[in-house]
């Protein structure tokens, strides 16, 4: 689908909030067709972070706490769900690899690649970007 | 309503946004071309959502309406392709 249009959603904050609202939207762009890119960058990276799913270990606030409760999947079914259903590809930024002194073994495996910003603005060209 | 025969029924119901859409785009996926599908749902966003997913992806919408027995929506798509 070369010819899709385009969404790339760049993930900056760690808030569970704006993780859910991101990776809701990107499903759903990309459940209509859309080619979605995110990339998580800054303290939202910690949320694709095998240990902080495994061990619960999210900064949530009021509503992201319902949102638990009441069972809601969360944003990591969500994107595992909307691979299945169309494009969509999680890239991690290297900057923030590096200096944490991650590796890939250590991201969700919904996590595709790890890409510098270059990487990305080239991946991201022509489609519409949304920062979260 | 009536004279749609329905292939294939989603029960959503008390499931939240997006989930009725992610259940009835799984199981549109899994229908025939032709074949419907009906997806009940008690989530306040999908009597909008759904419609506007049906226009975009180029299926056809049949019927969108509230259920007479209760406080959710019957919403039956024909697969286009």
């Amino acid at each position: 689908m070369a010819d899709a249009p385009k969404l790339s959603l760049v993930l900056m904050s760690p808030d569970m909030e704006k993780i859910h609202a991101g990776a809701l939207m990107g499903t759903i762009a990309a459940a209509s067709g859309m080619e979605v890119n995110i990339f998580a960058t800054m303290d939202a990276l910690k949320m694709f972070l095998k240990e902080t799913v495994e061990k619960q270990d999210f900064k949530i606030g009021e509503i992201g706490n319902k949102l638990m409760e009441k069972k809601v999947d969360p944003y990591y079914k969500m994107i595992e769900d909307a691979k299945d259903m169309g494009e969509l590809k999680v890239y991690a930024c290297s900057l923030v690899v590096d200096v944490m002194g991650w590796e890939k073994e250590d991201m969700l495996d919904i996590v595709d690649d790890i890409i510098g910003v270059t990487a990305f603005f080239g991946i991201a060209e022509g489609g519409q970007i949304m920062v979260l | 309503m009536a004279d749609v025969h329905v292939d294939k029924s989603v029960d959503a119901r008390g499931s939240y946004c997006p989930g009725p859409l992610m259940e009835l785009i799984k199981t549109v996926k899994t229908a025939e071309v032709g074949q419907v599908v009906e997806v009940l749902s008690s989530d306040q966003g999908s009597a909008k959502d759904i419609p506007e997913w049906v226009k975009k992806v180029g299926h056809g919408l049949l019927y969108n309406e509230k259920a007479q027995d209760g406080d959710y929506w019957r919403i039956a798509v024909k697969k286009a392709k």
